[in-house]
């Protein structure tokens, strides 16, 4: 069944939600953090045409869509065991619902706070589509009790929808016989209100106040939300909620202090002249009108009012769907060209709503420069994708055309795929490894290891050896052990390599050795016992040189799990050049999983970027495909060309 | 009909003629009236004062935002966009600029209005920040919101590769303080960028880890020294040297020197004035927000 259903602005607040099961916040920040932010879950959908992403986590299914010219993103939580079929449809009814009925306030610039009276629709409209859905099996709970059908605007049972709502597990289906029942239970929170208004005469029976005159408050309600008077603030469900459970603990024990006044926070209770405004009508005029309609006639029409609402709902979700009838087909030749020549003026000036079909073209072209600047076709489609669903539904800036508009996108969806999520400071993590830490002692200090795997011939070794000058430049004793023992030559090239750098830093006082077994050993053997000398005699870093392997190749591939389960290395970097073209995105991702359950990589090292230019693309389609940073960058032949990755940089690069 | 005739417009232009003068007088009366407005609508501040509210994600930016505006926390998600709200002050709080001012001045209402930009706090999403912070209009101070329950330094050894939240809220800092520090050495006019205040505020003082005030400040210090000090040491970015246009320096410090122990007393050098003060938004009895209230006052 539906947990909770929450409306809320990408910059965070929770605009309006309805929780039946309380959800951990957890749960939609990880939605959030996954599927917006990182992009790293590509949403599991398209099971069918029009079916809502899904995104799954600790047992929840959530769903959502997005307005997004409002900003607005609308999450439906429901237990992954619960299979609901009308969950997409709820999703897109609530959507042209809110943005319809609060699109005035949600424009307002400077305010986060909107006034949404939202209870009844989404209720009545959860009530419509469970109905529609199957009924016959067997349901744990009615969600929505009859209870809170009542409107909101007739003035006497204002509080109804939002007085404790009845236990959903306790109520049975059965409902037209329970619908007086629940309407007593409904008022009897709050009896106080009526009783002490002589304005609504039978408080005996109930249904009576029920019915208000619904066109009338109903209008004054929107007038009140229009206007967001401090009053209709009061009105927002949590906060109103909260202040009615006071109201009926606090009822016994009220307050008067020496000076006969009443204490302070009781005020509330007592004024309920305000709750009445804040509820139903804001301008005496409302008032007025709700006198003026004939309450006799009223007398047993809750179902009218019920109808009214179904009504308002209705059309406005005809509307929308006309709306979006009316946009899609270009009615005959005149108006297709008047449409045309509008939308080459639009181009120009800006103000244009952008459609699929206008970002097409440029998006094509987009694509191709990424093509053209070494970027791999899965990386290319997929950053074109993200910002075409970005950009969808979106009004272009005064001045400013498509393609403008497309640049801008795509140079922030760049920056937003290169820059890591945290923070990738080597020697700040060596740090934290090796020295004693006082305030933990049973973190004893040990060596910080760190390999280096990828394909043959892209640099392992002599990028290996530039991270080995970086490390000595800072102080740090060193072991380099020869993980290669497959390929001629290795050894001798890494032992060539330690020894000039231990000549280079003996006078900056950092020391590096080598650890080698020979040729045709187990290298995850190796690693492990490098590691053990390592941290018998005293060296900070290991840093692991291992075979290069293609990336392609189960069985080579499958001996990187045993080396990870041995080594257990602290930081796996994998070398990659920067020449690779498409090959670069399954490098990448079978790199990435080779390291068995929980163990991914850390980080990229991406070698001959001198030798490309400005075609730096490989940054990209690696960083895509795995969600893994880039740490450092190749930049030349010497042991200093060794460089971190300037995201303003790359991204300037790419659209140049 | 030639320029010289006695009834050529050059010739009427300057005879005694009616139109002549009155066209004269239109303009020399027109003309510092049109240069006034023209000049002094570009300079004049057209928008409130701003607050940019900045700090690493999850420590209850959007959730103070939501306070300052209606008085109660509302339920919040981490961010994905800023958001600007426009905020009045509450009546027991005045402005600091309206210390001389009599309380039933009209006037007095429009100095206690603020605007208070919220950015979002993941680590990819920090260029809005940035952003604000290269070009801000008419910025009054920076809310740098840290979580004080999440800076216990003893979870930085156990696991070395996870930064934990000290080391976040560090190297957010560190950065935000440097690129002040850059805006302000950087200036070309002699005025240079106002004072820019910088309120720490420690945020979730209502639970039971929480550090107090004084302790966020040394171990916000501490930290920034070490992220100093790596920072130092680490390996250059790749758009130094690769850059056609790169005629910047090669790195930048952060205080005097770049070496030592940082204290943010040390930001005072370059006009950034840093207090760090404790509160929570959401809480037993209610968010306490006093003492950032009334930081923000002062500024105003």
């Amino acid at each position: 069944m539906l947990d909770s259903f929450e409306i809320l602005s990408t910059s965070g607040v929770v605009l309006w939600s309805k929780t039946y099961v309380p959800v951990g916040a957890n749960i939609v920040n990880s939605l959030i953090r996954d599927v917006f932010i990182e992009e790293r879950t590509k949403p599991a959908a398209d099971d069918g045409a029009g079916s809502k992403p899904m995104y799954k986590k600790e047992g929840y299914t959530l769903k959502w869509t997005t307005a997004k010219d409002l900003g607005l993103i609308f999450v439906a939580v429901y237990q992954s065991l619960v299979h609901l079929t009308w969950i997409d449809k709820l999703l897109d009814n609530v959507r042209a619902l809110f943005t319809e009925l609060y699109k005035d306030q949600l424009r307002q610039p400077y305010t986060s706070a909107v006034d949404c009276p939202f209870d009844d629709y989404f209720d009545r409209q959860v009530q419509e589509l469970e109905k529609t859905a199957d009924r016959t099996a067997t349901r744990p709970f009615e969600p929505t009790p009859t209870v809170e059908f009542t409107p909101p605007s007739s003035s006497g049972t204002d509080n109804g929808p939002d007085a404790p709502p009845p236990m959903p597990g306790l109520r049975k289906a059965p409902q037209k016989s329970v619908y007086s029942d629940t309407t007593s239970t409904d008022a009897t929170p709050v009896p106080t209100p009526e009783t002490s208004r002589p304005a609504s005469p039978a408080v005996s029976h109930l249904l009576t106040a029920k019915g208000g005159p619904p066109r009338a408050s109903r209008r004054a309600k929107k007038k009140a939300s229009a206007t967001s008077a401090p009053q209709s603030s009061g009105d927002e469900s949590p906060a109103h909620r909260m202040r009615d459970k006071k109201a009926a603990a606090k009822k016994g024990a009220r307050k008067w202090d020496d000076f006969g006044m009443m204490d302070e926070d009781s005020t509330d209770n007592l004024d309920y002249s305000t709750t009445d405004l804040a509820g139903s009508t804001d301008a005496p005029a409302a008032v007025e009108a709700i006198d003026s309609a004939s309450w006799g006639k009223r007398t047993g029409k809750g179902e009218f009012v019920l109808k009214d609402l179904d009504e308002e709902m209705d059309s406005i979700l005809a509307n929308a769907g006309a709306k979006k009838a009316s946009s899609e087909p270009a009615s005959g030749i005149v108006g297709s060209s008047l449409g045309a020549v509008s939308g080459l003026f639009r181009n120009v000036v800006g103000g244009k709503t952008l459609t699929k079909e206008d970002l097409a073209k440029p998006l094509k072209e987009m694509e191709d420069h990424l093509l053209r600047k070494n970027v791999a076709r899965e990386a290319a489609v997929r950053l074109c994708e993200s910002v075409e669903r970005n950009l969808i539904g979106l009004k272009t800036g005064s001045f400013t055309s498509v393609d403008q508009t497309i640049q801008t996108a795509m140079e922030s969806a760049l920056t937003k795929i290169l820059t890591p999520t945290s923070s990738l400071d080597l020697l700040r993590e060596i740090q934290a490894v090796t020295a004693p830490n006082p305030l933990n002692p049973l973190a004893a200090p040990r060596p910080y290891v760190l390999s280096i795997v990828g394909v043959n011939g892209v640099g392992k070794s002599t990028n290996l050896s530039k991270i080995c000058y970086f490390l000595l430049q800072n102080k740090y004793r060193v072991l380099v052990a020869a993980g290669d023992t497959f390929r001629s030559g290795a050894v001798e090239q890494l032992r060539v390599h330690v020894r000039n750098l231990s000549e280079l830093s003996a006078r900056e006082g950092g020391s590096v050795e080598l650890f080698e077994r020979g040729y045709g050993k187990d290298a995850a053997n190796i690693a492990a016992d490098a590691v053990a000398y390592a941290a018998a005699n005293a060296f900070d870093v290991v840093l692991i040189d291992t075979a290069g392997r293609r990336h392609n190749d189960a069985r080579l591939m499958s001996s990187l799990e045993k080396f990870a389960k041995l080594a257990r290395p602290d930081k796996i970097l994998m070398v990659a050049e920067a020449l690779v073209g498409s090959d670069s995105v399954a490098q990448a991702q079978n790199f990435n999983a080779a390291f068995g359950a929980g163990r991914r990589l850390d980080g990229f090292v991406i070698s001959k970027c001198d030798t490309v230019g400005d075609m730096v693309g490989t940054l990209v389609s690696m960083v895509h495909a795995t969600g893994v940073p880039v740490v450092f960058l190749g930049t030349g032949q010497h042991y200093g060309d060794l460089r971190g990755l300037n995201v303003k940089w790359a991204t300037r690069l790419l659209m140049s | 009909m030639a320029w010289h005739d006695a009834d050529s417009w050059l010739s009427r232009s300057f005879g005694p003629y009616l139109s002549t003068i009155l066209l004269a007088a239109f303009v020399s009366v027109a003309l510092p009236l049109l240069l006034h407005l023209y000049i002094y609508r570009k300079t004049a501040p057209t928008s409130l004062p701003a607050f940019l509210l900045i700090g690493p994600s999850g420590a209850g930016k959007t959730a103070l935002l939501t306070l300052l505006e209606r008085g109660n926390p509302s339920p919040t998600h981490t961010s994905q966009a800023p958001l600007s709200v426009e905020i009045t002050l509450p009546s027991d709080t005045a402005a600091a600029s309206n210390k001389y001012r009599s309380a039933s001045d009209p006037t007095a209402q429009k100095n206690s209005r603020f605007l208070l930009i919220d950015t979002p706090g993941h680590g990819k999403l920090r260029h809005f920040a940035s952003a604000q912070l290269v070009a801000p209009q008419n910025l009054k101070g920076i809310i740098y919101l840290v979580d004080a329950a999440n800076l216990s330094s003893d979870s930085a050894g156990v696991s070395g590769s996870s930064s934990s939240g000290l080391t976040e809220a560090a190297e957010y800092l560190h950065d935000i303080l440097l690129a002040l520090q850059k805006r302000y050495t950087n200036t070309k006019t002699s005025k240079g960028p106002g004072e820019t205040p910088v309120l720490i505020a420690a945020n979730k003082m209502d639970l039971f880890t929480a550090l107090p005030a004084p302790l966020v400040k040394a171990a916000l210090e501490a930290e920034i020294t070490r992220v100093r000090d790596t920072r130092a040491k680490g390996l250059l970015d790749s758009g130094i040297g690769m850059d056609e246009d790169g005629d910047r320096e090669e790195r930048d410090w952060l205080g005097d020197g770049g070496e030592g122990k940082f204290t943010f007393k040390q930001m005072e050098e370059v006009n950034v004035v840093v207090e760090v003060k404790g509160g929570n938004v959401v809480g037993g009895q209610g968010g306490e927000v006093g003492e950032w209230w009334e930081w923000i006052s002062r500024q105003l």
